[in-house]
């Protein structure tokens, strides 16, 4: 395929399987680390133009913590783990004791908690993904930033904004003891890791 | 990419390492906003000017000239350019070569760049009120500041 669009809804399938092999895992590893229950909703996969894959997630303004991990190897692209309020009290609360009304409350010790957390659910996602496709894929070191969703949208767009207009995001939602969180784990894999995946895939399921 | 004339608000969102740019000219009270994404069109098969520094802002000042703006009258400024996440890299400085690519463009073009608010980590949100000219940022974190 040469475009996002390509896809038909039978490789949609297989794109949100392998999502969901990612995100049960980070569900998981998010479980451990914080001894309660956490399952995350089958993902959803949607090709959005750029405006329209930001407004999915949230008015451009909102702030919110996010922690980036880039893809390279067999499979590139960038994994963007996006915390909201509710998703950081609940980390914050069982693993600091701590609690914030606002982003700018925010101390480096949670910060730096955040992050590996993400880095820890991103690490679990990938690793699952690789395992299932027998691919190799390479991690960068996770960065986090807080600020506006808009801005921070903004680099898997602009990484990608050679090949294309559009994203394909890979969505996972996580449900905490029984709440639905308004937090995102997004895999965003470049259109030749999508066909690379795509055939290892196909191939090993025969 | 926007133009209004006389009176309106022209916004754009959360740059991260875009650039925000505005045009004004004082004398028609024209005013044009152009959000570019990447530094230049290289060989991008892609239909969206105005995604690149260069191809927008030709196609803007096109635009501009087309609804009566002079181009030695124009008053530019330039927000966002950021770098979101303390990465390694061509994605790291991305905004940076934006900044570079957008002050190279406008001095080929002989605009003089009056006021910026670019680079640092942090997301903007830039504004044009084409009635009296006024370019507005404010981002999280710290004051709205005018350009």
């Amino acid at each position: 395929m040469n475009s996002y669009d390509d896809m038909n809804s039978m490789e949609q399938d297989v794109i949100r399987e392998v999502g969901s092999i990612g995100t049960g895992n980070a569900a998981s590893a998010l479980s451990g680390l914080l001894g309660t229950e956490v399952r995350m909703m089958l993902p959803t996969v949607s090709v959005l133009d750029f405006n329209d894959a930001m407004n999915a997630i949230g008015n451009p303004e909102t702030i919110v913590a996010a922690v980036l991990v880039g893809m390279k190897g067999d499979v590139s692209g960038i994994m963007l783990f996006i915390l909201k309020m509710d998703l950081i009290n609940d980390i914050l609360g069982i693993l600091l004791g701590n609690h914030i009304e606002q982003y700018e409350q925010l101390s480096e010790m949670d910060v730096s908690a955040l992050n590996e957390v993400g880095n820890i659910m991103i690490s679990s996602y990938v690793n699952a993904l690789s395992t299932l496709a027998g691919v190799d894929i390479g991690l960068s070191v996770p960065e986090i930033a807080v600020n506006m969703l808009g801005g921070i949208m903004s680099v898997p767009m602009a990484e990608l904004g050679y090949q294309t207009d559009k994203l394909m995001m890979i969505r996972g939602k996580f449900v905490l003891q029984g709440d639905t969180l308004d937090s995102d784990l997004l895999m965003l894999p470049d259109i030749d890791s999508l066909n690379y995946l795509m055939k290892k895939l196909v191939q090993s399921n025969g | 990419m926007k133009v209004a004339r006389r009176e309106g608000l022209l916004i754009t969102y959360a740059l991260g390492s875009c650039i925000g740019i505005t045009l004004y000219d004082p004398a028609i009270k024209l005013g044009g906003l152009l959000h570019i994404m990447l530094p230049s069109a290289e060989n991008a098969k892609m239909d969206n000017v105005y995604k690149f520094a260069d191809t927008g802002i030709t196609e803007m000042l096109r635009k501009m000239q087309a609804f009566g703006g002079v181009k030695s009258r124009y008053i530019c400024k330039i927000a966002g350019g950021a770098k979101m996440f303390e990465m390694q890299g061509n994605l790291g400085n991305i905004g940076q070569r934006n900044i570079e690519n957008v002050q190279n463009m406008m001095r080929r073009e002989q605009i003089r760049i009056v006021r910026q608010d670019v680079g640092a980590n942090y997301a903007r949100t830039m504004s044009l009120d084409v009635a009296d000219g006024v370019v507005k940022v404010r981002s999280f974190g710290h004051p709205e500041i005018t350009l």
